[in-house]
């Protein structure tokens, strides 16, 4: 009698218990992200090689440069970016364009704005996305777009990346004072001549990328690119002095090719220290060659602080059309006095403090902050400061 | 184009792109992941980078902005 109870009370049990409720079925669900990056940044330098100035004369300059970017996710497909912000600039050499120094410099304002959208397919491996992006300030007006291409292997540790890029440039001053632009300004005393025919400069950029996890420390990027500029590439108000004592406006040729090539080994070494370093090689057709080689080595002080030292070298030779100051020969074809395309050697050293907490997923999470501070100088007596503050947020929430 | 640079740069990629890689888990990618192993100028870096385009010849390879803008100042 009792084995018939217990066998009753199994079957009881069996029919009345369940694992699962049919109305508990897995629902996948999406979630909507939005990362939001704030930065601000102060840059200041000073040297006697303005080239508004013909090779001498103050380069004194001081730049704010506050800018916001927005990554809106509406799902784990498609992906949504804007990025804007307005450089505060004030230049004393641009002020010595007419030698009426009405002030302690000429402030000026450049205003940008970038929108973009990527959409990872669904094979999940490849990624397409276009962006446009407008930029203005006195003198210069930018319109870019720009297509990317991304493909990532299965098992991700391999990315292959292909961008091509375009902006057409317009020189001409006079949107801010009448809404639309009106001619190259030339130095003062140099207008009665009409130098340039031209007030456009266009500019293709290709560019590629492969990124390689070497093991799961290490990881390589290599990053070769061409760029090609063809318009006006000179600055109507610079001025050139020549050995005779004449003085006209800076000239250069029509177009201009630039191949570089960058690597970037990063390693993560111990448990605390991270090894990131970069190698650029450049050459261009205005006959100059440059390398560049950077080391930062940020450590992790307590988990979620860390400390950047960095160093940056680099070296160029001058362009063909360079010569400083009075130099230059009536005869020549192109010429300039920009120290920027002058053969030199510069440094950049500094230290950049990281705060990243460990957070649970809020709708708001603040994700990090970071100060960096650098301190350049180059090797014709230009020296810089720069000072960046970096926040960053994210937002988080399920979509029905 | 110095020719022999050339074929020194040639040299150096080929030696970087044959390096034996290791397959690298999900699971073993802490390292990989973390924010200062990010490829590119990531964070703060990146006014530096619109600085030194504006204030040397060179631009390009894999930093954020290879050309356009004014930098005549």
């Amino acid at each position: 009698m009792k084995k018939r109870y217990v066998i009753i009370g199994l079957l009881a049990a069996a029919l009345t218990s369940s694992g699962q409720r049919l109305d508990s079925a897995y629902k996948k669900q999406t979630l909507s992200k939005t990362d939001v990056q704030v930065l601000f940044s102060y840059y200041t330098q000073d040297n006697d090689h303005s080239a508004v100035t013909g090779g001498i004369g103050t380069e004194n300059l001081q730049v704010y440069a506050p800018q916001i970017s927005i990554d809106h996710q509406p799902d784990s497909f498609n992906t949504i970016h804007i990025d804007g912000g307005v450089d505060i600039i004030s230049s004393a050499s641009t002020d010595n364009i007419d030698f009426v120094v009405s002030s302690a410099s000429k402030v000026d304002a450049r205003s940008h704005i970038n929108i973009g959208y990527n959409r990872l397919l669904h094979d999940k491996q490849n990624r397409l996305g276009g962006n446009v992006s407008y930029s203005i300030e006195s003198d210069y007006t930018s319109r870019g777009g720009a297509l990317t291409w991304s493909k990532t292997n299965a098992d991700q540790t391999r990315e292959i990346s292909a961008n091509v890029q375009v902006f057409f440039d317009d020189l001409r001053w006079g949107r801010f004072e009448g809404g639309k632009p009106i001619k190259l300004i030339y130095p003062s005393e140099l207008r009665a001549q009409e130098w340039f025919d031209s007030y456009k400069r266009n500019s293709f950029n290709f560019s590629f990328g492969i990124y390689q996890t070497i093991n799961r420390r290490m990881s390589l990027g290599i990053y070769p690119g061409v760029s090609y500029q063809s318009g006006e590439l000179a600055t109507p108000f610079h001025r050139v002095y020549f050995a005779d004592d004449s003085k006209r406006v800076e000239n250069l040729p029509g177009s201009r090719l630039k191949i570089p090539i960058g690597i970037q080994l990063n390693s993560f070494l111990g448990s605390r220290w991270i090894l990131r370093s970069y190698y650029r090689f450049y050459w261009d057709d205005f006959g100059m060659l440059a390398h560049t080689f950077s080391i930062e080595s940020p450590m992790k002080v307590i988990r979620v602080l860390t400390f950047t030292p960095f160093i940056r070298l680099y070296t160029q030779s001058k362009a063909d059309y360079f010569k400083p100051y009075k130099l230059h020969d009536i005869n020549q074809e192109f010429y300039t006095s920009d120290y920027d395309l002058s053969e030199f050697t510069s440094y950049k050293t500094g230290l950049g403090i990281r705060y990243a907490p460990f957070n649970t997923q809020h709708r708001v999470t603040f994700k990090e902050v970071e100060l960096r501070y650098a301190y350049y100088k180059r090797s014709d007596g230009l020296q810089a400061h720069m000072i960046t503050a970096y926040f960053s947020f994210s937002s988080q929430k399920k979509r029905k | 184009m110095n020719k022999t640079l050339l074929k020194y740069l040639a040299l150096v990629i080929a030696a970087l792109t044959t390096f034996s890689c290791e397959s690298v888990k999900p699971y073993q990618r802490v390292y990989l992941n973390d924010l200062e192993m990010r490829p590119g100028q990531p964070g703060a870096r990146s006014f530096e980078e619109s600085v030194q385009v504006y204030r040397e010849g060179a631009s390009g390879g894999g930093s954020s902005k290879i050309s356009g803008g004014c930098g005549c100042n």
